[in-house]
């Protein structure tokens, strides 16, 4: 893994002092620009706002950092600075009696620091040197470490996959066996069982309806093992979002729910299962109507973009999935109900989940969609909204 | 009346005695069952059926096998056959118009009118 990188000890450095005593300023300057000199880049700011700005607008690698700026004092100043670039690599430049203050930098992302008065411009470029090097192992380590945890994530994920797909057919075979015998009992006993007492007829019609019922859910469970049977043509996704909604205008009529639609226009044509993603809309539709209580709204987003040209227009956990070139098709669904709670949002795609058990919710809705989407190269993201209410977003490659 | 003969092919016994009655309290149907598929051929050879309802997977012999013995007979090889099957969904089934691969499958479970629609378009293309 490690490559072995030729240390340049003499490269120069495009540095940012940040220190507002102007002495101190002047000293930490001809350290850097006397021959020979450390630093090609030398900016110097005596505020935190300034220094950000200059940060933003140009190309530094490390900063030299006095912590007691006019706008920021002391620990703030360095988790601000962290925060905004954590690429960055931070010398805390500190007085002689802020020895404690300036461990306590080290803890919270500043590589070294240094006692001012306390260092020549050789130890000066040593430490930068070092810093830089430390800074650098720390993120590929960083790197390292997310991508094993995002492989060690989906190798869970396509192992749970696996074990439910497994266990769907073999279930289903058992269970949907047994279903049809009921099921045609059932009819039987309708079709030549004329009883005058109600009741009767209340009681086949429900061992009728629950015997659906476990048949759709054993079916989706099915869809969901057997995702790899795709049937995919070039389809018109307004067309498909269109042909969802009539499948729950019922519902979204009896609750009085509005929809607001904004569609851009001339979209390019997806190579989409159309049945499968009208089974995906379906369910965030219906998901989105159960949240909320009477006249209520949603609103459908659909517009295109490259994750190059519209970086905020994708869903943090999208972004690193997909190249710039890419064309996308972006499809957001918002609603203004009760929202997830953030304790359980982990958990919304976990087969089975589900807050709406005593009310008919299998909690597969989700599982099955996300699969869905992932199996066309996409990805959804369902998050809750910043004022109420939940949005899902799904992008689609061209 | 014209009945037409069906031979049931499933080893879910339950299942078959079901849908036996439901087809014959129909009577338009003369319905046998066979649960064991290694006796499906000779069954067969002696009900000569007007159409076969074949479940995919048993034990000891599978749908298709039986099928392919029926294909192979030359006293039965023009009946069709309509798969049952419990593993593909009524989905599946119908994103293909009932029909895989030249046979025409129904899945289980569906109900009475389902199946009673693909037995008669599988008489009816015969
Ligand atoms: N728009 C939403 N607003 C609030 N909660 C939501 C929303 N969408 C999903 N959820 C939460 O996520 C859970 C899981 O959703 P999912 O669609 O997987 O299952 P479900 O809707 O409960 O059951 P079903 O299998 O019938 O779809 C829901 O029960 C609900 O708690
Ligand atoms: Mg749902």
């Amino acid at each position: 893994m490690s490559k072995k990188i030729k240390k340049d000890y003499s490269r120069p450095l495009d540095v940012i002092v940040v220190e507002d005593n102007q002495v101190d300023a002047r000293i930490l300057e001809s350290m850097l620009l006397d021959p020979p000199t450390i630093a090609k880049t030398l900016k110097i700011a005596n505020t935190l706002s300034s220094a950000i700005k200059i940060l933003e607008e140009n190309e530094i690698e490390i900063a030299i950092l006095d912590l007691n700026l006019p706008d920021s004092k002391g620990i703030d100043t360095i988790v601000e600075i962290s925060k905004k670039f954590p690429k960055l690599t931070i010398v805390i430049n500190t007085g002689a009696y802020e020895d404690e203050l300036g461990l306590e930098a080290l803890s919270l992302g500043a590589q070294d620091f240094l006692l001012k008065g306390k260092y020549n411009a050789y130890v000066l470029n040593k430490i930068l040197r070092y810093c830089l090097e430390r800074k650098r192992l720390e993120i590929e380590l960083k790197q390292a470490y997310e991508t094993l945890k995002d492989t060690q994530s989906q190798l869970i994920e396509s192992e749970k996959m696996k074990v439910v797909g497994g266990l769907a057919s073999g279930v289903a075979h058992e269970v949907k066996n047994p279903l049809a015998t009921i099921l045609y009992g059932v009819t039987y006993l309708i079709e030549q069982v004329k009883m005058d007492d109600d009741k009767y007829n209340l009681v086949l019609n429900n061992i009728k309806e629950a015997t659906n019922r476990a048949n759709g859910i054993i079916t989706d469970l099915l869809d969901f093992a057997s995702l790899n049977k795709m049937n995919r043509t070039k389809s018109n996704i307004v067309d498909v979002i269109e042909k969802s909604l009539s499948l729950v205008h019922y519902q979204i009529s009896k609750n009085v729910i509005d929809i607001v639609k904004d569609y851009e226009v001339d979209l390019p044509l997806l190579m989409i299962d159309v049945n499968r993603i009208e089974q995906v809309f379906v369910n965030i539709f219906l998901n989105a109507i159960f949240s909320m209580e009477k006249n209520g709204k949603i609103g459908i987003r659909i517009h295109s973009s490259f994750i190059f040209d519209n970086k905020q227009a994708l869903p943090s956990a999208a972004k690193d999935k997909f190249n710039p070139e890419q064309k996308l098709i972006i499809v957001e669904i918002d609603d203004v109900g009760k929202g997830i709670p953030e304790n359980e949002i982990s958990r919304i795609f976990d087969p089975f989940y589900t807050s709406r058990r005593g009310s008919g919710g299998v909690g597969l809705g989700l599982s099955v969609s996300k699969n869905i989407i992932e199996n066309h190269g996409g990805s959804i993201v369902v998050e809750n909204k910043a004022d109420c209410g939940v949005i899902a977003k799904l992008i689609f490659i061209v | 009346m014209n009945c037409k003969k069906v031979l049931i092919v499933d080893d879910e016994k339950g299942f078959t005695s079901m849908l036996k009655l439901n087809l014959e309290s129909i009577g338009a149907f003369e319905v046998k069952v066979v649960n064991e598929s290694k006796y499906a051929l000779m069954t067969a050879k002696q009900f000569l059926p007007d159409v076969i309802l074949l479940d995919i997977i048993m034990p000891e012999k599978e749908g298709p096998d039986v099928a392919i013995e029926i294909r192979n007979d030359p006293t039965l090889k023009n009946i069709p056959i309509v798969f049952l099957t419990a593993t593909i969904t009524r989905d599946e089934v119908q994103s293909q118009n009932g029909w895989i691969g030249g046979n025409i499958f129904v899945a289980k479970p569906s109900s009475l009118k389902e199946l009673l629609a693909s037995i008669e378009s599988s008489i009816a293309v015969k």
